[in-house]
């Protein structure tokens, strides 16, 4: 019989390791907790959430030009696209847009398949409802967010 | 009155000893709420330190970092349902938190926090520590008896079996300790007073004492402490994923806090055993050594110090909070906890407060080291399966303690053994 492994028991080196791993992981370093709501994690910048659809910013127009691009492109078929042409600009103008949240996989093909970066998927990753019909999204909830809920009087 | 309170005050003995049943009661309700006060402080740093070894950061919303966290959960258990089963044994119920909760403050009477800083000194006071600090089993086998429930049952068995087992590992290095006391100065004592005044005499702390059987003696006590207190690595009795909650299953509300309150006052009652055997007791590091007026100043100035360090530090802590609206309460009531730190450590700088404190500092700062040890241990070890406890218990620790005895008292008369077989040769 080798002495070593009896040596080892005898001196408790595996639990003196033991020890001093914990004891190093009390480092603050080392701690990856995040306190929620007062400490907001920082995501990744092609992270993909909550989809908004962009509007021209000095005329508040939506970007969009009802290609139907993003729908065709969508795997699950979530986004239905309908429009109108306006018959003064000849532009065909919005005039339903849906998009089901619930069925989204995030995968970002109608964000690809956008010809004028209408749609994007940003970055806000809190998406959490209560029901399941506020994951039906229209224009306007596309477009400004959504309202979140309040509690506080 | 105010004779009987001045009576006391200039004399260097403990009230017991000078017979003020005055100051007795004082010291004896100073000492319980101080022990209550640190079994919340544990409560808190154990989550703490806890959280902190598995990378979280437990409890931080109660007050600042969750300081108020102990007071939320004690205010919780008090204004709980008590619950009483059914079928359990009322009285017995009702009676072995009680049991163990006396006991384990009981064992407070005789623990030196300096040499004037004890209830009093008894002459078998090792001897009553342990006496009593077992009788503490004796309430949780009654817990886990009268719950008339399977799960409590297991776990009070569990705890029995335990106790038997490592008593006598725990006993035999406490021996060593005492063998010890009787060499050189010739006669031993079971005091804690004088087990501490003969590590001053003999100018070394028992842990040292012939090296390496001290050490191995306060190692056996060390690792028979922690089953004692039925701690993890040894926790079989409250085994959480095996036995529910263990003996105190069926315990709600006050009761089961009382059983908390049991457990860590025992912790801290065998850590100052330990304390007191091994590291000196209230001694402050090399009273010998680094003797004289200077270093005397020096170390006592230590207590206050330190205190200022941790306001120092929880001061940083305020700097660094998060400076948003919601946290301003949690900012503001951590800075006033770094003042009242600052201004606690500037008392205990005073000339005439830093003499008199001294020794309780050091017996609480080692048994702080202790304590912290006891959650390092629980972040770290997983639980021993029962016969591998049993055999930790009976063919290690018992053989080591039998050996370290047998040796302590060889080392200790060599002098007498050699004159002995020297004589007999001639």
């Amino acid at each position: 019989m080798s002495l070593t492994p009896l040596l080892r028991k005898v001196f408790m080196v595996d639990l003196v390791k033991g020890l001093s791993v914990t004891f190093q992981n009390q480092s603050e370093k080392e701690r990856v907790t995040e306190q929620y709501p007062l400490e907001r994690p920082v995501v990744f910048e092609r992270y993909r959430g909550q989809p908004r659809l962009n509007v021209n910013p000095e005329t508040g127009e939506s970007l969009c030009i009802v290609c139907n691009l993003c729908a065709l492109a969508c795997p699950e078929q979530l986004i239905v696209v309908k429009g109108e042409r306006n018959p003064v600009t000849k532009r065909k103008e919005v005039v339903s847009w849906t998009y089901d949240l619930s069925r989204c996989m995030f995968c970002g093909l109608c964000e690809e398949a956008c010809s004028t970066d209408a749609l994007e998927l940003t970055q806000d990753y809190e998406m959490a409802l209560y029901s399941r019909e506020g994951m039906m999204l229209d224009q306007a909830a596309l477009e400004h967010g959504q309202e979140p809920v309040r509690y506080a009087k | 009155m105010l004779e009987a309170i001045k009576s006391y005050l200039n004399s260097a003995v403990t009230p017991g000893e000078a017979g003020s049943q005055l100051w007795a009661a004082i010291y004896i309700i100073a000492i319980t709420l101080g022990v209550s006060l640190s079994v919340i402080a544990m409560n808190w740093l154990e989550r703490k330190i806890l959280a902190h070894m598995q990378i979280r950061l437990g409890p931080m919303r109660v007050g600042p970092h969750g300081l108020m966290q102990p007071f939320a959960d004690a205010l919780k258990l008090l204004i709980k349902e008590d619950i009483i089963p059914n079928n359990a044994d009322k009285l017995v119920f009702w009676m072995a938190p009680v049991v163990v909760t006396m006991t384990a403050f009981t064992t407070f009477l005789v623990v030196p926090f300096g040499r004037t800083h004890a209830v009093t000194d008894m002459n078998i006071g090792v001897l009553f520590m342990l006496g009593i600090s077992s009788l503490g089993v004796l309430g949780i086998i009654m817990a886990g008896w009268a719950s008339n429930s399977k799960y409590p049952l297991m776990g009070s068995l569990r705890s029995s079996a335990q106790m038997v087992s490592y008593e006598i590992a725990m006993g035999l290095a406490i021996v060593c300790a005492v063998l010890m006391t009787s060499l050189q100065t010739g006669t031993g004592t079971l005091s804690m007073i004088g087990i501490v005044e003969s590590q001053y005499a003999q100018g070394t702390w028992f842990i040292f004492k012939f090296f390496p059987l001290g050490f191995i003696a306060f190692i056996v006590f060390a690792i028979a402490m922690i089953a004692e207190t039925n701690r993890a690595p040894f926790d079989l009795p409250e085994a959480e994923s095996e036995l529910v909650a263990g003996f105190h299953t069926e315990y709600s509300g006050f009761r089961w806090s009382l059983f908390f309150l049991a457990e860590y006052t025992a912790m801290l009652g065998v850590s100052s055993i330990a304390v007191t055997l091994w590291l000196g007791g209230w001694l402050r590091p090399f009273p010998n050594a680094l003797g004289g007026p200077t270093w005397d100043l020096a170390f006592s100035l230590i207590p206050g110090l330190t205190v200022l360090a941790m306001a120092a530090g929880t001061f940083l802590g305020t700097i660094r909070m998060p400076k948003i609206v919601q946290m301003r309460a949690q900012v503001i009531s951590l800075g006033v906890v770094a003042v009242l730190l600052a201004l606690v450590g500037l008392f205990l700088l005073l000339p005439g407060v830093r003499g008199r404190v001294q020794d309780i500092f050091w017996f609480v700062a080692k048994v702080a080291c202790f304590m912290y040890m006891y959650i390092w241990y629980r972040g770290t070890f997983p639980r021993y399966r029962f016969d591998q406890l049993m055999k930790v218990g009976w063919k290690v620790l018992l053989p080591i303690g039998l050996g370290v005895l047998i040796l302590t008292a060889v080392v200790g008369m060599r002098q007498e053994l050699l004159a002995a077989i020297v004589g007999g040769a001639r």
